[in-house]
C-alpha cells in the first residue's frame, strides 16, 4: 500500500505533544460541555423538567430519542470489530480498536442521555436497589451494562500490546499505563496469541449480544400497547437494522474525519465499509416500507392516521428528510461512486481543479445547506401550528419539494468531491437520516393519544437542544483525550502486512 | 377480598367539571396556570374529556370524566423500572412518590393518559394555601415524580377506621370519593366490585355498562354507563 508522506503533520500525532489546533479543539469542546452541564444542573435539575418542551402528553422527547439513537450507533463499531477479529479481515484490522472505542463512547453517551432525561437523577440507584424485572427498561439497562463490559474487554485485549509499548516508552505516565494494562504486561508471543484467542471468543459473543441489545431497546417501546406504531412485531428487527446502518455510517464518518486529520486510515478500508453500507441501506428502506405498507393498505385506523400525519401533516419535513436525504441520496451517491469510475475516471483523480469548479462546488454545498435549513424552518412552523389530522397541501408540497431539492443538490455535490469525501458525505446523511427516523418512531406516537385529549405539541426548547449538544461534545472530547493516551488507529501495516 | 371500582353514569353527567375541582382540593393538586394548561402540563388527577363530532350534519358533544382506571391488568405497573407504582391488595394502583425516579415510562405505557408529571415544584395558589387537606396521604408531591388518582385512598382508610371504631364491618356506601361527593348530578358511584350486592357491581352488570379501550385487555375497574 501507498503510505502517505505528509502523515507526520496530524494534530492528533504524538502522544505527549499538544499542538495549538488540538488545544483549541479541547477548549471549544470543554466550553460546549460546560454549557450543556450548566443547563442540565442549573436549569433542569434546579427548576425541573419544565425547561424542556415535554409535557404530560409527550412525556419523552429529544433525550430519549438520543438515548435510543446512541444505543443504535454503538452497533457499527462492535460489528466491524467483531468481523475483523472473527473473520480475520485485513482491511478492518487496523481500525478494529477505533471501532470498539466508538462503540464504547456511544454506549456511555446513551447512559448520559438517560441521566439527563429522568426527573429524579438523585434516585437513579433505585434501578439497582428496587429493579422491577417485568420492566423492559430494566432489561435494557442490564444488557447495556453487560454490553459495555464486553466492548471494554474487547478494547482492552485489542489495545493491550500498545499500552505495554507506551508503558516502556513514556515513563512519565507509568502509573496511568500500569492502571490501563491492569498489570498484565506480558507481550510474549504466547501471550499475544492468547489475546487474539480471547478476542475471537468475545467477538463471537458480541454479535448475538448486539442483536439482543437493539431488540431490547426496541422493546422498551415495542412492548407498550398504548401507542400506535410502537406496538409492532417489526420494531425489534427494524431497530437492529437501523442500528447497523447508522452505526456503520457513523464509523465511516469518524474514519473520514480521522483521515482528514491525517491519521493513517487507508482509503480501501473506507471504500469497503462504504460498500457494506450500500448493501445495508436498502434493507432499512425495505423495513420502513413493510411497516408503512402493512398499515396503509388495509387502513388500520390508529396507525394509518399517524402515518398520514407523518407523510403529509405535522411531521412531513422529518419524514421526507429521512426518506429523501437520509436514505435515497446516500444510495445514489454510493452507487455513483462505484459505477462512475468506469464511465468518468475524471472524478477519481483530477490533479488540479479550476477555480470555477471549486466555486461551483461551494455554491452547490451552500444551496444544499440552505435547502436543509429551510426545510427545518418549515418543520418548526408545521409542528407548532398544524393540528394533527389537518393537512396543508401547500406546506406538504413545499416540504417534499425542498427535501427533494436538498437530496439532488447533495448528490450533485458528492459527484464533485474526492471519492473518500463522497463516501463520508453519504454516511453523514445516513447518520442524520436515522436521527430523523428515531424522532419519528419515539416522539410522533405520543401526539396521537387514544382518548380525546386536546392536541399537544412537542417543540424542543433551546435549553434542551443545548444540553444534548453538550453531551455530543463530551463524546468528541473523550475521543480527543483518548487520542493522547494511545494511538487510536493501529499503526496497522506493521503487523498486518509488515512482519 | 375487596376490589374497589367506580361507575360513572354518562346520562347523568352534565360535564360541569366539579369533580375535577373537588379532586384537586381533596388531594392538594395545584390548579395549574393558564400557561400550564395550554402546554398540557397542568396536574389533573380527574379530568373531563370531551369529543365534539358531527352526526348527520348536526353537532353532538360527548363528555366523560376520566379518573385513573385502576386496571386489573395495569400496563404502568408492568413497565415501572423501580416498582414505584404497584397494585395494592384492594386493587388500587398506587404510586410511591419517594421511590419514583421520574423516567415517565408509565406515562408512555398508560393508554388512558391519566398520569401526570411534576414538571415544576408544585406550588399552591396563595388563596388556596390555608385550605390544604391535612391528611398525610395527600401531602404535596415533590418535583420530578409522576402522580395520579388514588381513588381517594385516604377516605377509604378513614371510613375503615370509623367502621372499626363503631365495631361494625364496612358497608356499601361508606366510602365516598371526593369526585363522587361533589357531583351535583350524582353521576359517580364508588364501591366494592367483588361484592355482588353493592351498587357498583349491580350497575357494572347493567346493559349500558362499558369500559374505555376494552380491546386493549387492561380491564379497567372504572365502568361507564352509556348515554340514552
Amino acid at each position: 500500500m501507498r503510505r502517505s508522506v505528509q502523515q507526520r503533520s496530524s494534530p492528533l500525532d504524538g502522544l505527549t505533544s499538544f499542538n495549538p489546533a488540538y488545544v483549541g479543539a479541547v477548549v471549544v469542546l470543554l466550553a460546549l460541555v460546560g454549557m450543556g452541564a450548566y443547563f442540565v444542573v442549573f436549569r433542569q435539575w434546579t427548576q425541573g423538567l419544565a425547561v424542556t418542551g415535554m409535557n404530560n402528553r409527550v412525556s419523552w422527547g429529544l433525550e430519549i430519542v438520543n438515548f435510543v439513537y446512541f444505543v443504535g450507533l454503538s452497533a457499527g463499531g462492535i460489528i466491524i470489530a467483531a468481523m475483523a477479529h472473527l473473520l480475520g479481515m485485513k482491511e478492518f484490522k487496523p481500525i478494529a480498536r477505533f471501532a470498539e472505542l466508538l462503540a464504547i463512547a456511544c454506549i456511555i453517551l446513551a447512559l448520559f442521555f438517560i441521566l439527563i432525561s429522568v426527573g429524579r437523577p438523585d434516585r437513579l440507584l433505585n434501578l439497582f436497589i428496587h429493579g422491577n424485572w417485568t420492566s423492559p427498561l430494566v432489561w435494557d439497562v442490564t444488557i447495556i451494562t453487560a454490553y459495555l463490559a464486553l466492548a471494554m474487554a474487547m478494547g482492552y485485549f485489542g489495545t493491550r500490546r500498545d499500552l505495554v509499548k507506551c508503558l516502556e516508552t513514556i515513563p512519565r505516565r507509568h502509573r496511568l499505563y500500569k492502571l490501563l494494562t491492569l498489570g498484565y504486561t506480558d507481550t510474549s508471543e504466547a501471550a499475544l496469541k492468547r489475546d487474539d484467542r480471547i478476542l475471537k471468543v468475545l467477538s463471537f459473543v458480541a454479535i448475538p449480544s448486539a442483536v439482543a441489545l437493539h431488540s431490547l431497546t426496541a422493546w422498551i417501546l415495542g412492548l407498550v400497547k398504548a401507542k400506535a406504531l410502537w406496538h409492532s412485531t417489526l420494531l425489534a428487527p427494524l431497530f437492529v437494522v437501523s442500528a447497523l446502518v447508522s452505526g456503520l455510517a457513523l464509523l465511516i464518518v469518524a474514519l473520514v474525519v480521522m483521515r482528514a486529520l491525517k491519521v493513517e486510515v487507508r482509503k480501501d478500508t473506507v471504500l469497503k465499509l462504504g460498500k457494506l453500507l450500500l448493501l445495508l441501506i436498502p434493507l432499512l428502506g425495505y423495513f420502513l416500507f413493510a411497516e408503512l405498507f402493512t398499515v396503509m393498505y388495509p387502513g388500520v385506523p390508529k396507525e394509518a392516521r399517524l402515518f398520514a400525519d407523518m407523510m403529509l401533516g405535522k411531521f412531513v419535513v422529518v419524514f421526507w428528510f429521512n426518506l429523501l436525504v437520509g436514505l435515497v441520496a446516500p444510495i445514489v451517491i454510493l452507487l455513483y461512486i462505484w459505477l462512475a469510475p468506469a464511465r468518468a475516471p475524471a472524478t477519481a483523480a483530477v490533479p488540479k481543479r479550476s477555480f470555477a469548479f471549486q466555486a461551483g462546488t461551494l455554491v452547490i454545498a451552500a444551496l444544499a445547506i440552505a435547502a436543509v435549513a429551510y426545510s427545518f424552518q418549515l418543520g418548526r412552523t408545521v409542528t407548532t401550528a398544524v393540528v394533527p389530522g389537518a393537512f396543508s397541501l401547500s406546506i406538504a408540497g413545499r416540504a417534499i419539494g425542498v427535501n427533494f431539492a436538498a437530496a439532488a443538490l447533495l448528490v450533485l455535490l458528492a459527484t464533485r468531491l474526492p471519492v473518500v469525501a463522497g463516501v463520508g458525505l453519504a454516511s453523514a446523511l445516513v447518520v442524520l437520516g436515522v436521527l430523523a427516523e428515531r424522532f419519528n418512531v419515539v416522539v410522533v406516537p405520543f401526539l396521537f393519544p387514544f382518548l380525546p385529549y386536546p392536541p399537544a405539541v412537542y417543540v424542543p426548547t433551546v435549553e434542551e437542544v443545548l444540553s444534548v449538544i453538550g453531551v455530543y461534545a463530551l463524546g468528541i472530547l473523550g475521543f480527543l483525550v483518548l487520542a493522547k493516551v494511545f494511538p487510536l488507529v493501529e499503526p496497522g501495516d506493521h503487523h498486518a502486512e509488515g512482519s | 377480598m375487596t376490589r374497589w371500582g367506580m361507575v360513572i353514569d354518562l346520562d347523568k353527567c352534565t360535564a360541569c367539571q366539579a369533580c375535577s375541582v373537588a379532586c384537586k382540593t381533596e388531594n392538594n393538586v395545584p390548579f395549574g396556570t393558564q400557561e400550564q394548561w395550554a402546554q398540557e402540563r397542568a396536574p389533573a388527577w380527574q379530568r373531563v374529556l370531551g369529543v365534539v363530532e358531527s352526526v348527520n350534519g348536526k353537532m353532538q358533544a360527548h363528555f366523560y370524566p376520566r379518573p385513573c382506571m385502576h386496571c386489573e391488568n395495569p400496563p404502568c405497573v408492568l413497565v415501572c423500572p423501580v416498582q414505584a407504582t404497584y397494585k395494592d391488595e384492594e386493587g388500587i394502583v398506587q404510586q410511591d412518590y419517594q421511590r419514583c425516579i421520574g423516567c415517565r415510562y408509565c406515562m408512555a405505557a398508560c393508554p388512558y393518559g391519566v398520569r401526570v408529571f411534576n414538571w415544576k415544584r408544585p406550588s399552591v395558589e396563595e388563596t388556596h394555601a390555608n385550605y390544604l387537606n391535612p391528611a398525610p396521604l395527600t401531602r404535596p408531591r415533590p418535583v420530578g415524580v409522576v402522580e395520579k388518582c388514588t381513588f381517594c385512598v385516604q377516605r377509604i382508610q378513614r371510613a375503615k377506621a370509623k367502621a372499626v371504631a363503631e365495631e361494625r364491618s364496612l358497608r356499601d356506601g361508606d366510602i365516598v370519593t371526593a369526585c363522587q361527593q361533589t357531583c351535583p348530578a350524582s353521576a359517580i358511584y364508588f364501591g366494592d366490585l367483588e361484592d355482588s350486592n353493592s351498587q357498583v357491581s349491580q350497575l357494572a352488570r347493567s346493559r349500558r355498562a362499558f369500559r374505555l379501550l376494552e380491546e386493549l385487555g387492561t380491564r379497567p375497574q372504572v365502568y361507564y354507563l352509556s348515554e340514552g
